[in-house]
């Protein structure tokens, strides 16, 4: 078909483009802005899951409870009190009366149901609901077998986080850990694993062996760990899904246990060779070795930023231990941390926006962080003695342990980037060498 | 699909991008400049509403009985007189208040009155003859100092003399004192007028009352000396109250905008229920614009919406945490005179400090 553009076409266009101009100068209307809320928890509603049969009532009520004691250990919710609830919610099929809940100060609202089905498995059906509009956020529903219903409640807690803060969850993880138990003379430790709200301990060696300074690979479901045999120190690597257990290698020379790059398959260390340590790049698969420093001073526990492009490490090339950043194929590196007093085992976030440390100085130990271009330095808390940061897999929390001293042994606690929300996390016996492992899922 | 286009659309667009083309290059011209109007409140009132506002009242408070004015006056003395100010060392002037007593009709008052027109006559001459004397001693004087030391017994009336001819030389106002002072000035210089001593004396005090008489007259040859020749005091209109309300206001003013008034209002109780979330870095950079509609009485007329558009889940969840905020502070408590601006607005929800 021919298309004729004539004058008439052409004046005709040129007047809509010109009404179109036009009409982008509307009528301004006064603004007003808004620029101081408060960054405070949100009031949320969790009350117990609906049982699709009798008997599910009761996993109904953990399931809550595990959404509730998550959302509140995050510091960013404020869990309503279940003795405050006006409504009781039956049928999570019909949306809830929001003036009952409004009452409440609610502004969020977690309704859900558990069924257990004809073969066995347990169904999980959970909507979020904005109390203030009346809108849904977010619904969601699982198949699980009956013994991971706290998985189930892990990953429904993720998707409320994630729905109300932007920001990825961290909730379906594990923390493998060293449990000490014992007199502090005849301490055994052992390398145990737990979710990261304290349940489920299982360990992982007998405690025959000293065992040190697990380290989490950031993509799989691995952990390297040393132990001190009859002899020279043994890194292992251990495949938590399997229980398989595989010998890096011996390094006589070495103090920490290594780090994993991003990818999983290469693993980070330093060596120490007569007076000085220095810094050495493994491939688990060939096991062959490549070293990334060679200095007269001591380099030592690097750690892989999220894109595994650059290495953080402690290095006192400087007189102090300090924290330095360089390439992660080597080269010149910059010093970051300036501070008073010595920087030791930087942790570079997943998210990529921080690197915690321990800092040791006036007599007290501390946990803080700073920013990869050495801006930003925060101290988070402080004490007789705290060690050993490790990040939640998004970056907003921090675990790390704290000893008190005197008889008593270290205890494992969390604390939010913003150092608001310090938690106590719970175990069995004294606790340290905390590794938070990556989401699950 | 063919596109024909018509040769002369062809040419026209041609010709046309080309002349504007030309124009654009070619002219240059001032950028327009927009005067911003000043807009004045206006209220729609009924005639009624009008005759009761123009009635006026009898008891009605007498305000303002002061006129205001422009400009507070300074405290500054009079400016001096010189015309009207009075010399010390000169005889004070006796004005004549009282009417003259008018001569008896009688033959005695004639020849009287025949005999004052003659002394009056002989005054006058003698009066002439002094002022040229006057003058002629004045400029002698001015000439040779040492002719003036030498008539030491002229030297007062001379100094007097002087002092007129130089100061007042114009001022025939002042006719008569000069006529006294000449007078005398010639009875002591020349002592020529013995036989006349007496009749002069006479005279003399006759020619004060008609010189004074004669003043009164109307003289329009005189009108110049009639002026008012001090400098004029009043430049503004001055006093010691000010005028509060003088000016209307300012020619480049703006329509009233009482934003910054409920807008704040608005702002604090709304900041109380927002409860945004914790953002990182992405956090210094987000911006949500909703539009809302206000009742009278301050709830929402329908839910705000968002004109921001949403492109990380953090900024979702900003947008969402502020709409809550605006929905659970309401209902709002905003001025109600301001209802007009309130009623529709947009309020920003940011973390961007301007």
């Amino acid at each position: 078909m021919p298309f004729r553009l004539n004058r008439r076409h052409m004046i005709s266009g040129m007047a809509s483009a010109a009404v179109l101009l036009g009409s982008r100068q509307a009528v301004g209307q006064a603004r007003v802005q808004i620029t101081e809320g408060n960054v405070a928890p949100l009031p949320i509603a969790i009350p117990n899951f609906v049982g699709g049969t009798p008997s599910d009532n009761e996993v109904g009520a953990g399931v809550a409870k595990v959404i509730t004691n998550n959302l509140k250990r995050s510091g960013l919710f404020a869990p309503i009190d279940q003795a405050a609830y006006i409504e009781k919610i039956t049928n999570i099929d019909v949306p809830p009366q929001f003036d009952n809940w409004k009452t409440i100060n609610a502004q969020a609202l977690v309704t859900g149901r558990m069924t257990r089905q004809g073969d066995g498995r347990l169904k999980a059906e959970f909507r979020l609901w904005d109390v203030a509009t009346g809108q849904q956020l977010a619904g969601q529903q699982y198949f699980t077998s009956p013994e991971y219903w706290r998985r189930i409640a892990h990953i429904i807690s993720d998707q409320i986080y994630e729905r109300l803060t932007g920001e990825k969850g961290y909730f379906d993880s594990r923390v493998v850990f060293v449990d000490e138990s014992g007199s502090s003379q005849r301490r055994v430790k052992r390398l145990a694993l737990m979710d990261q709200d304290g349940a489920n301990v299982r360990y992982l060696t007998r405690g025959a062996d000293l065992v040190i300074t697990p380290r989490f690979s950031p993509s799989t479901q691995e952990v390297t760990y040393m132990e001190f045999g009859q002899g020279d120190p043994r890194v292992y690597l251990f495949n938590i899904e399997t229980g398989q257990r595989e010998i890096v290698g011996n390094f006589p020379g070495m103090s920490f246990a290594p780090r994993f790059a991003p990818d999983g398959q290469r693993i980070i260390m330093s060596l120490q060779q007569g007076g000085n340590s220095n810094l050495f790049v493994m491939d688990l698969r060939s096991k062959s070795t490549t070293r990334l420093t060679d200095t007269p001073a001591i380099d030592t526990s690097p750690s892989y930023s999220p894109d595994g492009a650059r290495i953080c490490f402690e290095s006192d090339r400087g007189g102090k231990p300090q924290i330095y950043v360089m390439g992660a194929t080597g080269g010149g590196a910059q010093r970051i941390s300036f501070g008073e007093g010595s920087y030791s085992t930087p942790v570079w976030s997943p998210r990529g926006d921080y690197i915690a440390f321990t800092k040791q100085g006036g007599g007290q130990f501390s946990i803080g962080i700073i920013k990869p271009d050495g801006s930003g330095e925060r101290i988070l808390t402080s004490g007789f003695h705290n060690e050993g940061p490790t990040f939640a897999p998004n970056g907003r929390v921090l675990m790390f342990f704290r000893d008190p001293g005197g008889n008593s042994g270290p205890s494992l606690h969390t604390i939010d980037v913003s150092g608001r929300n310090e938690l106590k996390v719970p175990t069995p016996g004294f606790a340290s060498d905390p590794a938070w492992s990556p989401l699950l899922s | 699909m063919r596109v024909k286009v018509d040769k002369t659309l062809a040419a026209s667009v041609a010709l046309h991008v080309l002349v504007i083309g030309w124009g654009l290059v070619s002219f240059s011209s001032k950028a327009f400049e927009s005067i911003p109007e000043e807009s004045l409140p206006v209220d729609i009132i009924s005639a009624d509403q009008l005759a009761h506002v123009t009635a006026g009242m009898k008891t009605g408070k007498k305000e303002n009985p002061k006129p205001l004015v422009e400009k507070v006056a300074e405290a500054t003395p009079p400016p001096e007189d010189t015309v009207g100010k009075i010399d010390e060392k000169k005889p004070p002037v006796v004005t004549d208040v009282a009417p003259k007593e008018q001569p008896k009709p009688d033959d005695k008052a004639a020849a009287e009155a025949a005999a004052a027109a003659k002394a009056e006559a002989a005054a006058k001459a003698a009066e002439a003859k002094a002022k040229a004397d006057a003058k002629a001693q004045a400029e002698a004087a001015a000439k040779a100092e040492a002719a003036k030391a030498q008539a030491e017994a002229v030297a007062e009336a001379k100094a007097q003399a002087e002092a007129k001819a130089k100061a007042e030389a114009k001022a025939k106002a002042k006719a008569e004192a000069k006529a006294k002072a000449d007078a005398k000035a010639k009875a002591e210089a020349k002592a020529e007028a013995k036989a006349k001593a007496e009749a002069k004396a006479e005279a003399d005090a006759k020619a004060q009352a008609e010189a004074k008489r004669a003043e009164r007259v109307f003289d329009q040859s005189k009108i110049a000396a009639l002026l008012d020749k001090r400098d004029p005091s009043r430049h503004a209109v001055t006093g010691d109250t000010l005028n509060a309300n003088a000016a209307l206001g300012l020619a480049h003013g703006k329509a009233a905008d009482n934003s910054a008034t409920w807008g704040s209002m608005f702002k604090s109780q709304v900041e109380r229920c927002w409860k945004k979330p914790y953002g990182g870095l992405e956090a210094q950079m987000t911006e949500a614009i909703f539009s809302i509609k206000l009742k009278r009485d301050g709830t929402l007329e329908a839910t705000p919406t968002a004109i921001s558009n949403p492109t990380t889940p953090y900024f979702r969840v900003y947008q969402e945490s502020a709409l809550r905020a605006i929905i659970q502070c309401q209902p709002y408590k905003l001025p109600a005179a301001y209802f007009d601006e309130w009623k529709f607005f947009e309020p920003v929800f940011t973390e961007r400090k301007l």
